[in-house]
């Protein structure tokens, strides 16, 4: 009984289980257009969902356009506020321009004076004195603080150098991990356990963070956990932001369909998209890949090279008329001439 | 934001300079307009938070009149309406005197418009002219447009522009290439001000029906309507359809014309003689001719068209090709009037008007004025549709479903006033905004309760096949309807067989040429994913561009078969080893393209 019903959910040979995953997909597509969900909330939480999030995986875009990395802690840290909000002061990424309220270049003396947004530096848990010393530390000038107010010595008279010296600064780093984005603090509604939001994509260097439980690290960034953990992990991150882009706009599509799409676009052990510079553009057939874009580049190319066509695939037997190789078109008749010979006997 | 920001000023889009204090400027530019120092045609528009003002005196703006209001007092006094009322001034009157002004899109952001002299405050600084005048002209021509939903509005303004009606009065001397003319249009009972004061009055585009909100035998399902036969008979969406063809005689380089004359059974392309009957000697058909699909209207003959077929065998007789104007298929009709002028190059026009007679039949389009359209599903007759207790037959009944999900109350409203209207004897107005504290539908009721009718406009019902009494009250009215341009006698097309273009072998496509149905990349897909791959080869295949094409089992090339010969011939390696190969003939085609280009495509074949 188990087996029977085991068989019966089996795929039949000759299915055309591609088609139908890419109509699977497909269909449903048609209906996000229409209804984008949009949330309220913070800014830096919001990331691309609905049809352009597909089309931004399925493409394998190199970066997601709006990165955002769950990082989980260790239980200890995880437990206690105090300790997940002192870990945000560690990674979140600040950059000098967001907390510099207002800038003066001073080039007679060759002297640049940052006044710091003191709404900025408190929510970014530094001190002006903090700030001075890693400019002082990464870019071995001499500062002076007073109050909000810090003034830093270039050292030349140059306007150009002076300039140049100031965009260096306004955009450096000055607290927590290039790459990390900006990083809120959230808690788990059932565990009560605390975790942290990064706007950012990092994970190579976010899991070598004390503290940082390097188990539970996630991200919707597909090519750094290729980069990070491999072909397989990178497959299985495919499937798992196709359903959750699916499953928010409460769109039912098995994950059979998605797990195949993602097998595909996976199998050559890299990540390669579907399209022209992806998998339609390396199918075997010629005629198939002149089918779809770029006729004349690669009819050029089989003629220069001398292709040879096996007809083997659908779009190339649809093209010169030939019963395609899925479904009834996988099976052929074939009798023995013994075996007709025999029934001819019988008679 | 520092307070003492500057503010740019920009001309038509060009950045002109800076300014202090935006708002006096503004203000002042504003003033001078009113004043007719600057022209009224200049608008200003002030963006506060960004800083910035943009002036615009450039055209392609839309701009609206509105009331100016001062001191929070409209400057339209009692005073001056009367002025107006008397004629004694005039719109552009109020417009000079700084009364009225025109405002633009951008500069309205600016404005704070009340809609009643009553709801002005000291914050605003305009006041409507007319509350209907925040609706278009299609939509303000519909009544009770303020209980519809903006959605059912977009449709109507769609649907008004597609209504027929009394297009033009001079219809008749007319050559418009379609037209249509509904046979006897009727003013609506319940109108509104702006269909009264401009001219659409004189040209109406619809019927006052009596309609019953009632299903009919599941024959009114979804948006279908069923139509009473007698209604029909008597005229209801009866119209005429006109459609004009034409030709004319051209001249072509070298001294050779086209000749407007029934064409010789020589010439090329001869249809046949009885196709040519209904011409005059003229070669021109003759006003009131019925004339139905395949007959010619002008019979023409051009020269041919390549030049060294002009002379015919003899070399006395000129060739000439037949190149009549034939009515397009599925049409049938009478000629209404023919023409025959001069063009614009000097040659000689025929213009042909043939007129058809449209009858409302199964598959008709027809429409009320909010947006609720329908298809007509059954014509029945008068004896089988249901009838109130006065005896009164509806002659359109429409399914109530179509009511609640679309919020059309105005559709009801209509039918009520509507109903009010036709038993008191008098049209009603349903402007929109013009209820003002009065309850309309009362109104109404206490109308229909004086001519012995209920005034919510329910009647008892029977059904005309049982006889029986209708367990539910029945609301009856009498609403506004147009029919639409879109009949079926205009789209109807079949094909099971038929032409094929000459270059690919596949079917054409279109309703003017025969064509048939695309099945396209999308539906190959679905055969595919469903694995029918005998079906998919079929509809590709088979009853596509199927062709026989003979390949040479040696060098892969195309053969032919060469009749003197009577042997397969390969014309590169001149072989006699070939195989009959089933293949598109559109791959046929591409084969023979690359070929064009020096490319040699081999086929290998194997058994």
């Amino acid at each position: 009984m188990a087996k029977e019903d085991k068989n019966r959910f089996l795929v039949q040979y000759g299915e055309a289980v591609g088609t139908i995953a890419a109509q699977s997909l497909g269909e449903p597509g048609t209906q996000m257009i229409l209804r984008t969900f949009h949330y309220a909330g913070v800014e830096s939480t919001m990331s691309t969902s609905g049809l352009p999030r597909i089309v931004e995986l399925v493409d394998a875009k190199k970066k997601p356009t709006t990165p955002i990395t769950y990082i989980y802690l260790d239980k200890d840290i995880a437990k206690s506020f105090e300790k997940a909000d002192e870990m945000i002061r560690k990674i979140s990424e600040v950059t000098m321009s967001s907390v510099v309220r207002r800038v003066d270049e001073n080039f007679a003396k060759g002297k640049i004076r940052l006044i710091l947004s003191s709404q900025e530096i408190e929510a970014a848990r530094i001190t002006p004195k903090s700030v001075a010393s890693k400019i002082s530390k990464d870019f071995g000038f001499e500062t002076k603080v007073d109050g909000r107010i810090i003034e830093i010595k270039i050292g030349t008279r140059d306007p150009k150098k002076v300039r140049s010296e100031r965009v260096r600064i306004m955009n450096s780093v000055i607290s927590g991990i290039d790459g990390a984005g900006k990083v809120t603090l959230r808690q788990d509604d059932k565990t009560k356990e605390f975790y942290l939001v990064a706007a950012g994509s990092d994970i190579e260097s976010l899991i070598d963070i004390q503290g940082v439980d390097s188990t539970r690290i996630i991200t919707n960034d597909v090519f750094a956990i290729y980069r990070l953990f491999g072909v397989e992990a990178a497959r299985n991150s495919i499937v798992s932001e196709l359903a959750k882009t699916l499953d928010e706009q409460r769109i039912g599509v098995s994950r059979r369909h998605l797990s195949l799409i993602a097998d595909a676009m996976t199998a050559r052990g890299n990540i390669k998209g579907v399209g022209r510079h992806g998998l339609s553009g390396e199918k075997g057939s010629v005629l198939a890949r002149a089918a779809y874009e770029e006729t004349i580049k690669h009819l050029v190319h089989a003629a220069v090279y001398g292709e040879i066509d096996h007809m083997n695939g659908v779009t190339e037997n649809v093209l010169i008329g030939k019963q395609v190789p899925v479904g009834t078109g996988t099976v052929k008749l074939a009798i023995r001439k013994e075996d007709l010979s025999r029934t001819a006997k019988k008679k | 934001m520092a307070k003492n920001e500057i503010t740019h000023v920009y001309l038509n889009g060009r950045d002109i300079g800076t300014v202090e204090d935006p708002v006096k400027f503004v203000n002042e530019i504003r003033g001078a307009r009113r004043a007719g120092v600057i022209s009224g045609e200049i608008n200003v528009a002030l963006y506060a938070k960004q800083h910035f003002i943009n002036i615009n005196s450039d055209r392609g703006r839309v701009r609206k009149p509105y009331v100016i209001i001062e001191n929070s007092k409209s400057k339209l006094t009692p005073d001056l309406i009367e002025k107006l009322n008397s004629k004694e001034i005039n719109f552009n009157y109020l417009f000079r005197n700084g009364i009225v002004e025109y405002l633009d899109a951008e500069e309205e952001e600016n404005a704070l418009v009340a809609f009643k002299e009553k709801d002005i405050t000291e914050k605003h600084t305009h006041l409507e002219v007319d509350i209907a005048s925040i609706f278009g002209f299609t939509v303000a021509t519909s009544p009770y447009a303020e209980h519809n939903s903006i959605a059912r509005h977009a449709m109507l303004a769609n649907f008004i522009k597609q209504a027929q009606g009394l297009y033009a009065i001079n219809f008749n001397q007319r050559f418009d290439s379609r037209a249509y003319l509904l046979f006897y249009p009727q003013v609506p009972i319940v109108n509104t001000v702006p269909y009264r004061k401009t001219n659409i009055q004189k040209h109406p585009s619809g019927q006052n029906l009596v309609v019953a909100l009632s299903t009919y035998y599941g024959y009114n399902m979804q948006d279908a309507v069923v139509l009473n036969r007698a209604a029909v008979e008597r005229g209801v969406g009866r119209s005429l359809f006109y459609k004009t063809y034409s030709d004319e005689e051209r001249r072509y380089p070298g001294g050779q014309r086209d000749r407007l004359k029934v064409p010789p059974p020589t010439a090329e392309g001869y249809m046949g003689e009885h196709f040519y009957s209904k011409l005059s000697d003229d070669g021109i058909i003759e006003p009131e001719m019925d004339v139905e699909e395949g007959d010619v209207l002008i019979g023409k003959v051009s020269p041919p068209r390549f030049l060294e077929e002009s002379m015919g065998p003899s070399g006395i007789e000129e060739k000439v090709r037949d190149d009549s104007t034939v009515l397009k298929t599925g049409e049938t009709g009478i000629v209404d009037s023919v023409m025959i002028t001069e063009s614009p190059g000097a040659t000689k026009l025929v213009k042909i008007r043939v007129r058809g007679l449209r009858i409302p039949e199964n598959g008709d389009k027809f429409a009320s004025r909010h947006g609720q359209k329908g298809v007509t599903s059954l014509i029945v007759p008068p004896e089988d549709m249901p009838f109130t207790e006065s005896g009164v037959i509806p002659d359109l009944l429409l399914n109530p479903h179509s009511v609640p999900s679309r919020m059309t109350f105005g559709h009801l409203l209509e039918e009520l006033a509507g109903k009010a209207g036709a038993v008191s004897g008098r049209t009603i107005d349903g402007t929109a905004f013009a209820e003002d504290g009065v309850d309309r539908m009362s109104e109404y009721g206490r109308m229909l309760e004086e001519k012995g009718f209920d005034k919510y406009g329910e009647e008892e019902m029977y059904d005309g096949i049982t006889g029986m009494k209708f367990k539910a009250k029945v609301f009856t009215g009498v609403v506004y309807y147009n029919r639409l341009y879109h009949m079926v006698s205009n789209k109807m097309q079949v094909r099971s067989r038929g032409k094929v273009q000459i270059l690919t072998h596949q079917p054409t496509e279109g309703k003017a040429r025969q064509g048939a149905l695309r099945f396209g990349e999308m539906e190959r897909d679905t055969l595919i994913g469903y694995g029918a791959s005998l079906l998919l080869k079929e509809r590709l295949l088979d009853q596509s561009d199927k062709t026989t094409v003979l390949v040479c089992k040696q060098c892969g090339n195309i053969g032919y078969y060469d009749h003197i010969k009577r042997a397969n011939i390969c014309p590169i390696d001149k072989g006699s080893d070939f195989v009959e190969v089933e293949m598109s003939y559109a791959f046929k085609v591409l084969l023979d393209e690359i070929k064009s280009l020096h490319i040699m495509p081999r086929m290998k074949i194997t058994e």
